[in-house]
This record gives structure tokens, sequence and C-alpha cells, in this order.
């Protein structure tokens, strides 16, 4: 059989007469199982089905990579429900097939195994994994807005149980190979020392099959024992995601409930509903925030920037978190502040970081050995990037980067973590002024992987690029803003934030009402838990920026609150009453109260703030700012972002303006009602 | 093959953070280590899927199942599979004895480059059952029928069962490397202070040598640690001298946890090569290794045990007719500051030279501001086998720095040897 034939796979035959197939994607980096793919496996399978080998391995010609999922640029291509349900049922049809062949077949893994990728693995009799660093195997779908729809949802409750393939497809997981075998997704594990393609001969001509779920995991199929656990995985996903906003897990809690021990209903049921979840707008959202980050994370990859040490001035809860951070990351940092109690927090704060992080008390050992206290501040020196993260101080950061820009090394990066202070006001005293960027971390900065790269129009572009390497160095999303006041983030919250209390302070609508009117529509968490979250003091020194006049009235509530030492969270009390890091709210408080409309009058502002933003260029366009809201506020991602929201809502206004039709009050923000009032 | 000898380049070296043994690297495989080193050297020169004349390496502490190690850790790493590996042993001496060999050949004109490496690890010793246990199990394996099998546990008792675990001692002698240091300071008088002002030298020297960004190129970030972890910046001759005395329980005795090396995990890799190699591959050269010795004592017999490269020296200068004071530079690995100290002494004294050396005079003092000058053994501590190549990458990258010079280097082994050898630039 010629190998030339396909543009995406190689067969070859060993004299074993085993069938060597490597799925290889033309003009591709990474695997990933799109249209084409697919349809040249189907010719592939007709092939071995009329002259079957000794044996069949399946191996991928990326290095490092084995197959990341299926293409997901062409779910985009999917125009109805039909059609997206019956494009599945034919590749369940077609992995069926796979599973049927009549010789022994084996799979092998090194890299990245993801979606489709396991879905496809999980159709052969034996699986083999590399056991390195960057093995992992998991379904990430549910990020999609979907759930496996190649038979995963089937193959993977029959093969591990319903428990623990339910909980890897509700979360996402990424289980390393050691993982993977423990669970029984995978059978045998190769050293790193070792080579995968003698095991898989081996265990191929011995014909060698997965041994199957264990006792425990056949009895977490038995119906009465899936309606449990399916509904104690209702509440537990319900307790992080709306049902209304995030449909996908719980679609597959139910269809694992109904059919969960039975195969062809398993894959009935995924092709009809993940039909219906990848047309939704959900998906779409969520599949553009995946882009989003891409977009994100391509502005890190202008520059071939790469740190060793990173130097941070400044150890409060910003720059000793930021240092954590980094360390996290590979690097060394020397963390300083004007004397070692200042420090110490920090240090600990680090550890317990790397405690939650790293388990592995050797790794944590090393990480804590390369975030080294640097009273003195002899890592300036050293220093590949310095981070400025003292306090909000204009003159003290101008007598600080005096001091320290002679001890540079002249390639380094120098960068603020202010908030507020416009960046000429900074960069005035150095000698070379266009060095300066703002890198504008987000607090928890292990949580929050946004960060603002500050530029403004004598900033050296080459800077800005560095900066943003950097970020990409580090797991953060670069995204560069004009330094404006409050930039694009603050800017934006303060009037969401401010309107709320407005609100609270003209209507006496409840604080707690206003928050689940924001939680309602989608949002993380609602303003005013948001204002006590960042800190009433903090809230602010932001509004004497931004805000105008109608700020007064507030500036001064907030004022008196501050005054008071009603901080909020991080002093126990602010707008609400917190206990053990959680707010103390009245839940029947909202009673009664329109919260859809409430919802729409606390984003109006929002949406209006996001529009200026970008009438004021403070970001490149509203992709970038829509990703930078996501990021760095957790706006509502399965509405794929504020400008994007609101061009979908323009454009079913339009449809239904035209159609004279009634649009449902859950499509419309009531922007309208507003309007009308 | 050649008429005329070649010069051997020295292109640099690549190594990862030295930990104290059961520390952070207690998981951690000498195949792990020695094949991360490698690859380091590959990434550091660009040599991506390059075929290699030889990769020569070695372990002391090693695993049965180690027994083809050069070869296996090269297989791991991204270097052509056609490239052959070497394993090779000679206790401290591996990797510096490796590149002599690797040199050698490349002086010759056999080869035209070659890696020397070395690994260990303390925390992962080879423990094995014993020899009349073993025996059983072979018997019991090739055994044909169920009796057979049960003859093979005849008079078996739990006893058999004990573990037989790695020595840290000579097998002849019965008696560890300190022990025998001990006697070496005790013959020599060496004092207890200038043992302790030697290892607070080497940590301080260290400190600074990372401070300065020194081995920003020859250390790679590994396994989350970014510097060796038995390095103390804050040492203090009032610090060691607090520590009590570890090898002996004699009133004179002077070795401490301090002024000795400790248990070390880790491993260092060095890139040799023919000068034409090193132009073809677009490739500097830091050094160049010019003169080389191995010697043994007799310390069955009374001789120091790590006394054997005053001799190692010594002849190297007589066929080179160099003298002891011709050095830029002096590496003198710091298995113990005793061993260094006493090696110096034993210099110093025209007795020693002229009875033992064979001298007609002593060879002289060595200027101690150009001893050790980024620290040694003793503060990064001291992974048997990679020690030879830490130490030649480390004195090419400081010839590298100076622009040009000569280094001396001697390192002493378990077995009563010694390797010496000579980096100029």
């Amino acid at each position: 059989m010629s190998t030339s034939e396909y543009r995406h796979w190689r067969l070859e035959f060993d004299m074993d007469q085993v069938c060597w197939l490597t799925l290889d994607r033309e003009g591709e980096s990474a695997n990933s199982l799109s249209n084409q793919v697919l349809s040249e496996l189907e010719q592939i399978v007709t092939f071995l089905e009329s002259e079957p080998p000794a044996g069949l391995v399946l191996q991928s010609g990326k290095k490092g990579s084995f197959i990341v999922g299926a293409d997901v640029r062409e779910f985009e291509q999917v125009e109805s429900v039909e059609q997206a349900a019956s494009l599945m049922r034919e590749v369940h049809d077609l992995f069926n097939r796979v599973e049927s062949l009549q010789f022994p077949t084996a799979v092998i893994i090194d890299g990245y195994c993801l979606g489709g990728g396991v879905e496809l693995a999980l159709c052969f009799d034996y699986r083999i994994a590399k056991n390195t660093d960057g093995t992992r195997l998991g379904f990430p779908e549910v990020r999609l807005g979907i759930y496996p729809a190649f038979g995963g949802s089937m193959r993977s409750t029959r093969q591990i149980g319903g428990f623990q393939a339910l909980q890897l497809m509700l979360t996402g997981r990424m289980l390393r190979a050691y993982q993977a075998k423990s669970m029984g997704l995978v059978d045998q594990l190769v050293s790193p020392h070792a080579e995968l393609r003698w095991a898989a001969r081996r265990a191929v001509l011995k014909g060698r099959k997965s041994r199957g779920p264990g006792l425990i995991a056949k009895l977490s199929n038995w119906a009465p024992v899936r309606k449990f656990l399916a509904g104690q995985m209702r509440k537990q996903t319900a307790a992080k995601a709306n049902p209304m906003h995030y449909p996908a897990p719980f679609e597959l809690i139910d269809a694992w409930e109904g059919h969960g021990n039975k195969p062809l209903e398993m894959l009935d049921e995924e092709a009809t509903r993940n039909a219906r979840l990848i047309t939704g707008s959900t998906s779409r959202g969520l599949r553009r925030v995946f882009w989003l980050m891409e977009r994100l994370k391509a502005q890190g990859k202008n520059s071939d920037f790469k740190a060793r040490r990173v130097h941070v001035i400044g150890a409060g809860v910003m720059g000793g978190d930021i240092a954590a951070w980094c360390v996290l990351q590979g690097l060394e940092v020397t963390l300083q502040d004007r004397e070692m109690k200042y420090i110490e927090p920090a240090l600990k704060r680090a550890r317990k970081l790397f405690t939650r992080k790293l388990r592995a008390p050797a790794l944590i050992t090393g990480a804590q050995s390369r975030l080294i206290a640097d009273v003195e501040g002899t890592g300036v020196a050293r220093a590949d990037v310095i981070i400025e993260a003292i306090f909000e101080n204009a003159e003290a950061k101008r007598e600080l980067f005096r001091a320290i820009e002679p001890q540079m090394k002249p390639e380094a990066i120098l960068a603020t973590n202010t908030s507020a202070i416009p960046l000429d006001e900074l960069s005035s005293v150095l000698e070379k002024p266009a060095r300066l960027i703002g890198l504008h971390f987000f607090n928890p900065v292990a949580k929050m992987p946004l960060v603002e790269v500050v530029l403004d129009k004598n900033t050296d572009p080459g800077e800005v690029q560095r900066g943003s390497a950097f970020c990409g160095q580090i797991n953060r999303f670069p995204l560069p803003v004009k330094s404006t006041p409050g930039f694009l983030v603050n800017r934006v919250l303060s009037p969401y934030m401010l309107k709320a209390m407005q609100i609270h302070r003209e209507r006496e609508v409840p604080m707690e009402a206003l928050d689940k009117a924001a939680t309602e529509f989608g949002m993380p968490m609602g303003p005013v838990e948001l204002a006590d979250t960042v800190g009433l003091d903090v809230g602010l020194n932001v509004m004497g920026m931004l805000g105008g006049e109608d700020a007064a009235e507030d500036a001064k509530l907030l004022k008196s609150y501050v005054e008071g030492g009603k901080l909020g969270k991080k002093s126990g009390e602010g707008f609400y009453k917190w206990k053990k890091g959680k707010p103390v709210k009245d839940t029947d408080a909202p009673e009664g109260i329109n919260l859809q409309s409430l919802g729409g009058e606390l984003m109006a502002p929002y949406f209006e703030e996001c529009q200026a933003c970008l009438d004021d260029g403070v970001v490149a366009d509203s992709d970038v700012l829509d990703a930078g809201m996501i990021f760095g506020t957790g706006f509502a991602p399965f509405r794929g972002g504020p400008m994007f929201y609101l061009a979908q809502k323009e454009a079913m206004h339009s449809i239904a303006e035209s159609a004279e039709i009634d649009v449902p009050e859950e499509k419309l923000n009531s922007e309208e009602e507003k309007k009308g009032e | 093959m050649n008429e005329q000898l070649r010069k051997i380049a020295v292109i640099g070296g690549s190594r990862i953070p030295f930990c104290r043994s059961n520390t952070i690297y207690a998981d951690k495989t000498n195949l792990d280590m020695l094949s991360s080193v490698i690859q380091g050297v590959v990434d550091r020169y660009g040599l991506d899927g390059v075929q290699l004349d030889e990769v020569v390496a070695g372990a002391v502490t090693t695993h049965a199942k180690d027994w083809n190690l050069a070869r296996e850790a090269l297989l791991s790493t991204s270097l052509s599979p056609l490239t052959p590996g070497i394993t090779l042993q000679q206790a401290c001496g591996t990797s510096l004895q490796s590149a002599l060999m690797i040199g050698a050949k490349i002086a010759s004109g056999q080869i035209e480059c070659g890696i020397a490496a070395g690994t260990d690890t303390t925390s992962d010793p080879p423990i094995t059952f014993g020899r009349k246990f073993s025996q059983r199990l072979v018997k019991a394996g090739a055994a044909r029928t169920a009796k057979q099998r049960f003859k093979a546990f005849k008079a078996f008792r739990p006893s058999e069962l004990k573990p037989v675990l790695p020595a840290n001692g000579e097998p002849r002698t019965g008696m560890s490397m300190g022990q025998h240091c001990e006697r070496m300071a005790m013959e020599w008088n060496i004092p207890r202070e200038d043992q302790d002002i030697l290892a607070m030298e080497s940590h301080q020297k260290a400190a600074t040598a990372y401070d300065d960004g020194f081995f920003d190129d020859l250390v790679t970030y590994w396994g989350g640690v970014s510097r060796d972890n038995n390095i103390r910046p804050d040492s203090s001759v009032e610090k060691l001298g607090s520590l009590r005395t570890v090898f002996s329980k004699n009133a004179r005795a002077t070795l401490t946890a301090g002024n000795s090396t400790p248990l070390t995990d880790g491993a260092a890799a060095v890139l040799l090569a023919s000068e034409d190699w090193a132009k073809q591959h677009g490739l500097p050269v830091q050094a160049y290794i010019t003169a080389s010795r191995t010697s043994a004592v007799d310390f069955i017999n009374d001789e120091g045990l790590l006394m054997a490269p005053t001799v190692a020296v010594a002849e190297m200068l007589q066929r080179t007719g160099l003298s002891l004071q011709d050095f830029d530079f002096y590496e003198i690995h710091e298995a113990f500051a005793a061993q260094v100290l006493c090696t110096l002494a034993a210099w110093e004294s025209e007795e020693y030279c002229i009875r033992r050396l064979g001298l007609k005079s002593a060879l002289g003092s060595v200027d101690r501001s150009k001893l050790n000058v980024r620290g040694s053994s003793l503060a990064v501590g001291h992974p048997f086998a990679a020690t030879g190549a830490r130490i030649v990458g480390t004195l090419a990258q400081i010839l590298e720095d100076a622009g040009s010079g000569r280094g001396l280097i001697s390192i002493c082994t378990a077995g009563g040897m010694g390797v010496a050898a000579i980096l100029e630039r």
C-alpha cells in the first residue's frame, strides 16, 4: 500500500506484518482531528478491514505531542443542529469500526493527548503512555461549551467507571501519565529512558488487551448509583456554574444518569445533545474566549526575550505575590523591601502558594531557594526584569527609579505595577524614559491571568514587545493598553461599581440584590462584593482619579467607610461583613426584585465605558478589549466578551425588527426597558 | 591517523546545580541527571540531532541495571543515536579521565569530538541481596522441577535476606575517605583553623561567582533548582569552628562536616573537539588540554590515601618542564580541606619532594589567591564522578574570562589515585 496516498497519515508495515499508522497532520504543528484527517482515516480503516495486518499501532508524527483534539476552527463552519449531529454520528461510526478491528491494536502516547485524541485512543485495545513531564491526558471540551462528542462520554465511563470519567469531563482536568495509568485510562507506562515503539510492538504481538474497569468502577455505572452520583454532581457543578449560562456539564450529567450503562444510547445522546450545544450561544461564546486567549498569547511571541532573574521592589500584597508567581514559573527572584520584617510575610505567603501548587517537598524546597530576600537591593544589577511595586506615590517611585537606573543592566526591562499614576510622570526622571513600561498585575496574582502592559506615546515599542514576551514566559496574558487613567480594567469597573452604589443609596435596593442581578447576568461576582474584595481604600483612590462630579456623594460614603476602618474583605468588614473569606449575605434580600432589569441597569455603565475605552484608543480593538474584560474581570465568558455581546444583541434586534417577532425576555438585556423609561 | 598530534580544544561545559544527598534530588536517578547534562551541552552548542564520535561517562554509585550508562543516557537526548557511549569509571577521577581519554583520541586524530561527563547520586544507592541469597535465586531460576526449586532454598535462614548497602570506604582498609584523610591531616599537622578558613573561602567564592553571573552559562536550571544548594554565602570561621569532628574521636582530630565535602547528587558534562571540528561548527574554543598524568600511591602500606595528586602533578611538571609556579589558576579538588592543605604542604616540603617525588628540591608554594578562584567542591558539593567535568568546564570558563592563561587541575580519588591536567588558553 503506497504511503503517499494520504496527506495527513502514513502507513508502514514492518517485518512482523504489524501496521504502523502515523498521524502527522500536513501543515500543522500539532495533530487535530479535522474533517480531512477523519475522512482519510475512514479510507485507511476500510483498507485495514479488507486486508487485516498482524496488528496495528497508532502513533503521532509530531514530536512530543499526540493529538490535541478536534479542529476547533471547523466548529464555526457548522450551520445547523442537524448537520452537527450527522457529522458526529459519522465519527461515531468510524470510531466504532476502529474499535471492532479484528486484530490487536495499540496506541502510543507521548505529549498532549486531549479530547478527540483520548476518544480515539479509547478505541484501541491497549494504551501505552510515556511517563514524561510533557505528557497530559484530558477532556477539555467543557471549556468550549460542549462535552466529548466523538464517543468519549460512552467509552470513558465504560473504561474507568462513571464517577471518575465524569469528574474528568466536568472539570477538564489534565492528567499526567502516571495518574492516567492509575485511573485505568492508560494501560502501561514507559519510562522516559525507554522506547514506546518497542513496548507497542510487544503488546501487539502478544495481543494485549486493556484490563477494563474494576469492580467499583463498574458499580458506578449501575443505575441506582448513577442516580445518586448524578444528583451530587449536579449540586457541585451548579455551585460553580449556572446551568442557564453553562449547559454542557448538565447535559453530560443528564445523559449519563439516563443512559450510563447503554453504549448505543450514550452515543445517541452525545450526538443529539452536543449538536444542540455546539450551535448554541454559550459554545460560540466560549470558543471565542479560546480564540481571544490565543490572540493575547500571540502578543507575547513578537520578541524572543527570555528572563532568568527578576527583581521585585516592594514586598506588599502585589509585589510579594508577583515574586512568588515568577518563582513558580522557574525564575530566580530577588524580593526587596526596606527591612526584612516587611519581606517575611511575603515569604510566608509564597511558601503557602508553593505548597499548594507543587505538592512534592523537593519542588517546594527548590522553589523556596529561588525566592531570595534582598534588603540591600543587590539583585538590581543582575536582574533581567525589574518590577516596581511599592506604594502608590509618584515621588517615591521617581526617587527609586533615579537610584536604580544606573545600576541596572542596559538590556533589563524596567516595569511599574502602578494602577493609577501616568507613565510619563514616572519616566521623566530616567535617562532613557522610553524604556519604562507598566506591567499591571491583578489581585490575586496566581489566579488572574491578565497583565495590562502599559505604554504611552513615548514608550519604545520594542520594550512593549519584550514586556509582553516576559508575560508569556510567566504564563500570563499580556494586553497592551495606553497609559490613561484606570487603563482598561479599572476604568470600566469604576462606573460599574459606582452605579451599584448609586442605586443602593438612591433607591435603597439591597446590596444582595445588586450582586445577585450581576451574577445572574454572568459576572463572577457582583459589584458590591467586588468593591469589598478590591478594597474600599483602593476604590476610593481610583474614584479620585476617574469619578467625576457624580461620584462626589459616593466618594463621601466610601471615605466614611474607609476612615471608620471598614476597608472591605481585608479588614473583615466593608459593605458586607466578611467571615472566613466569604461575605455574609442576607439571602432573602433579593426577594421580589426584577433581577433581569436590575442587571441591565448595572451593566449599562460597564458597556458604555468599554465603548469609551475603544473610542479613546486605550486598547487596539474590540476583540482585545473583550479579552481584557474576560480575563481581567471575569466578564461572563459564555457571552464572548462585552463588545461581542453587544454586537450579538444588535444583530438579534435588527433580525427581530425586520421579522417583527417578539424577542423572548431572556435574550434581551433590559437596555430596552431602560430606554423606555 | 595523523602523524602529528593535534590540539585538544575544550569548547565548554554544562552542568545542573548540585544538591546535598536526600534533599531536592532525592528522587532523581543517575540516568535522569546524566542525560540532562549531556542535553545541556547539546542545547548550549546547538548539537540537536548531531552525531558525536564518542560520549564517555560514568558513575561511582551505580545500579547493576545501568551497566551501559553512557550509551543509555545519550539515547535519551537529542543527539543522533549513531553516537557511541562508553561507560568509564575511576572513582572521583571519572569525568576528568573521560575528558583525557577523549582528548588523547582527538590529539592522535582518531576522533573529532566527544562529550566527557559524570554523574552520581547517593540518594539512590544500589541495594542488593547478599551473595548467599542471590545464588539461591539463580538456582531457583534455573530449576526445571518443583523439587529442584525447593532444593535451592535448603537450609535457608531469614538472616540471608539482610540487604547489602554500598559501602563508602576503602575495601582493603575498611576505613572511609574521611578517616584516611584524618590520618593525613595528623601526619602533616594541618591545623583545624586553616581547614575551616579554606572551606569558608570556597563558600564565599562560589556565592560571589553566582552573584557575578559567572555560572550563568555553565549551570542550567533543573529540577526546580537554580543554584547548588550546599553553598553558604554567610559561611564564617566561627560557625565552622563550632562543628564537632566526625571521623575520629581523637583529641587531635580536625575534620568536620564543614571542612569535608558533603554527600552530593549531581552531574556535569564538557564538550571537547579538534580545532577543525570546532571551526566547522562555528564554536569558539575556551581552552586547550595540553598535558595530563594519572598516578597511584601505595596507601595500603602507609602512603596517604589522597596524596596521589602530589605525584601526578610532579610527574606532569617534569614531563612538561614547567614549574609549580608557572600557573595563573589552580583547581585542586577539595575532597577535604585537609586534603588540599596536605597536598600544598607536601609540595612545599623539601624532604617529601626529594624522598618521595624524586625531585632535586621542593616544588614550592602555590599562590593562594590563584587557588579555586570560583569556589570548589567544599562549597558546591562533590557528586563523585561529576567533579572532573565540573572542574574542566569551570576552569575553561575562568580562562576564557581572563582572556589567556594556564591552569592546573588536580583531583584525588578513592583507591589512592590521582589525576592531573593542564588547561591553557
